[in-house]
């Protein structure tokens, strides 16, 4: 016969079972984790621990951290660059606890880094490999360095139209835009914003989404901006999405990333321009500007150069030429003590056209002296 | 004359000057060559006084 009991009674008996099999006793666990409740404030956290089977919940059990073990938390969030919420996998050290209201519990005391960091680095391998094998047109790796059509696209000459993806009001649009407006050398950008989610477990589409929108407006922008920033932003999981990845490798304008972290490099980055933190993106794009103009700048110089030194060679050459006229000239011949003979107003250069008792002209500087031939000698080049 | 460019005055001016240098200008010519080589030395100097001053403006320009 069955003994009857309270309620109270059988509870009772369950929890001291439980507790005397698993009292003192801790585990490692590897699994899921749902229903993520953080309470910052009071630095403790619910959740469930859950085990699948082909998509369906097999296994569940309630779970807390505490708060003396919330740092756990934090502390994988800081090194994994992973939000701890739903979906993800992870291991932890638990104890068993059995509460006669709420029934049974795990109690998590610590979490392995390790496991998830592996688990991660896993994934993005995975990535990877799968955006070599089915892009083989637009994502090469060569010498240990990927390699995306995007990568190989010039930036225009001059970067003037920017679309700007990223969280509204966030650092990292807070950043890119000041630096930009700011710019000490006074260009003028025009930035048009397609504001997104940029964490959480829908921003690979949502970017996505706004991505394909700059796609069909492209012949508008010159380059593609996408940063978020903030020390405190954790979760890189969006920029490792497949699907995103893939469309920046194979994006029709240039793409630089901003995505503000020193640590890691996103499959993101990767297929694109990747700069540090968001204020970098904008100083790559006006340093860019002031190199052209530096450049114009220069052939500017060289091309007036150029041109004084053609004139002034012209210059020269014409007063070379004018100084030769100048003394080919009868009038500096005159000058010079010479005179010019003519007889019947024909200039005489051979002196058989001149006898005894012919009339001749003698043109000097300032006078004509009229005179009649009296005698010829020969002359022997000294009375010159 | 045509109105010619500093080009076609220059090598009109040097194939003067040429001849004035190797003396096959008969004295009776020289004045009218000479004549005509001022006047190509005018016609050069404007030019290059404009082209100066076209040059000088387009600087202005660009650095306005």
């Amino acid at each position: 016969m069955p003994p009857k009991l309270k309620l109270s009674e059988l509870v009772d008996h369950i929890q001291e079972t439980i507790q005397d099999r698993f009292e003192g006793e801790i585990f490692w666990i590897t699994t899921q984790i749902v229903d993520v409740k953080k309470q910052e404030s009071l630095r403790r956290c619910y959740l469930k621990f859950v085990e699948k089977e082909h998509n369906a919940i097999i296994t569940e059990v309630r779970g807390v951290f505490w708060s003396f073990y919330y740092n756990w938390i934090e502390d994988f969030e800081k090194f994994t660059k992973q939000k701890f919420a739903d979906g993800i996998e992870i291991t932890c050290l638990v104890r068993v606890k059995f509460h006669p209201k709420f029934g049974l519990s795990l109690e998590a005391l610590q979490i392995d880094f390790a496991y998830t960091l592996g688990t991660l680095e896993i994934e993005r391998q995975q990535t990877l490999e799968r955006l070599l094998q089915e892009n083989p047109s637009t994502i090469k790796l060569l010498d240990g360095v990927y390699r995306t059509y995007n990568q190989s696209l010039p930036f225009p000459t001059v970067i003037q139209r920017i679309a700007l993806i990223t969280a509204p009001g966030s650092d990292g649009w807070r950043d890119f835009t000041q630096e930009t407006e700011k710019n000490k050398h006074g260009y003028v950008f025009q930035i048009t914003e397609f504001l997104t989610q940029i964490q959480g477990d829908l921003a690979h589409q949502l970017i996505l989404q706004q991505l394909k929108l700059v796609e069909t407006l492209k012949e508008n922008f010159d380059v593609v901006v996408i940063v978020r920033g903030g020390g405190s932003q954790t979760d890189f999981k969006p920029f490792d999405n497949y699907q995103l990845c893939r469309e920046i490798a194979g994006f029709p304008l240039p793409v630089v990333t901003g995505i503000g972290h020193d640590r890691n490099t996103s499959i993101a980055d990767m297929m694109a321009r990747q700069q540090k933190t968001p204020t970098k993106v904008a100083s790559l794009i006006v340093d860019h500007n002031l190199e052209y103009e530096n450049n114009l700048q220069s052939l500017k110089e060289r091309f007036f150069h150029s041109v004084s030194t053609l004139l002034e060679g012209a210059k020269t050459d014409l007063v070379k030429m004018k100084r030769l006229v100048k003394l080919s000239s009868p009038d500096a011949i005159l000058n010079r003590g010479f005179a010019i003979i003519r007889v019947d107003s024909k200039i005489v250069t051979d002196s058989k056209q001149i006898v005894e008792g012919t009339q001749m002209e003698t043109s000097l500087k300032d006078k004509i002296i009229h005179s009649t031939v009296t005698g010829k000698t020969k002359n022997e080049n000294t009375k010159l | 004359m045509k109105t010619l460019s500093y080009n076609e005055a220059y090598s009109k001016l040097e194939k003067l000057v040429h001849q004035l240098e190797d003396d096959s200008i008969q004295l009776d010519t020289l004045a009218e060559k000479v004549t005509q080589a001022n006047e190509l030395i005018a016609l050069c100097e404007n030019k290059l006084r404009a082209i100066e001053k076209n040059v000088a403006k387009a600087r202005g320009e660009f650095e306005n």
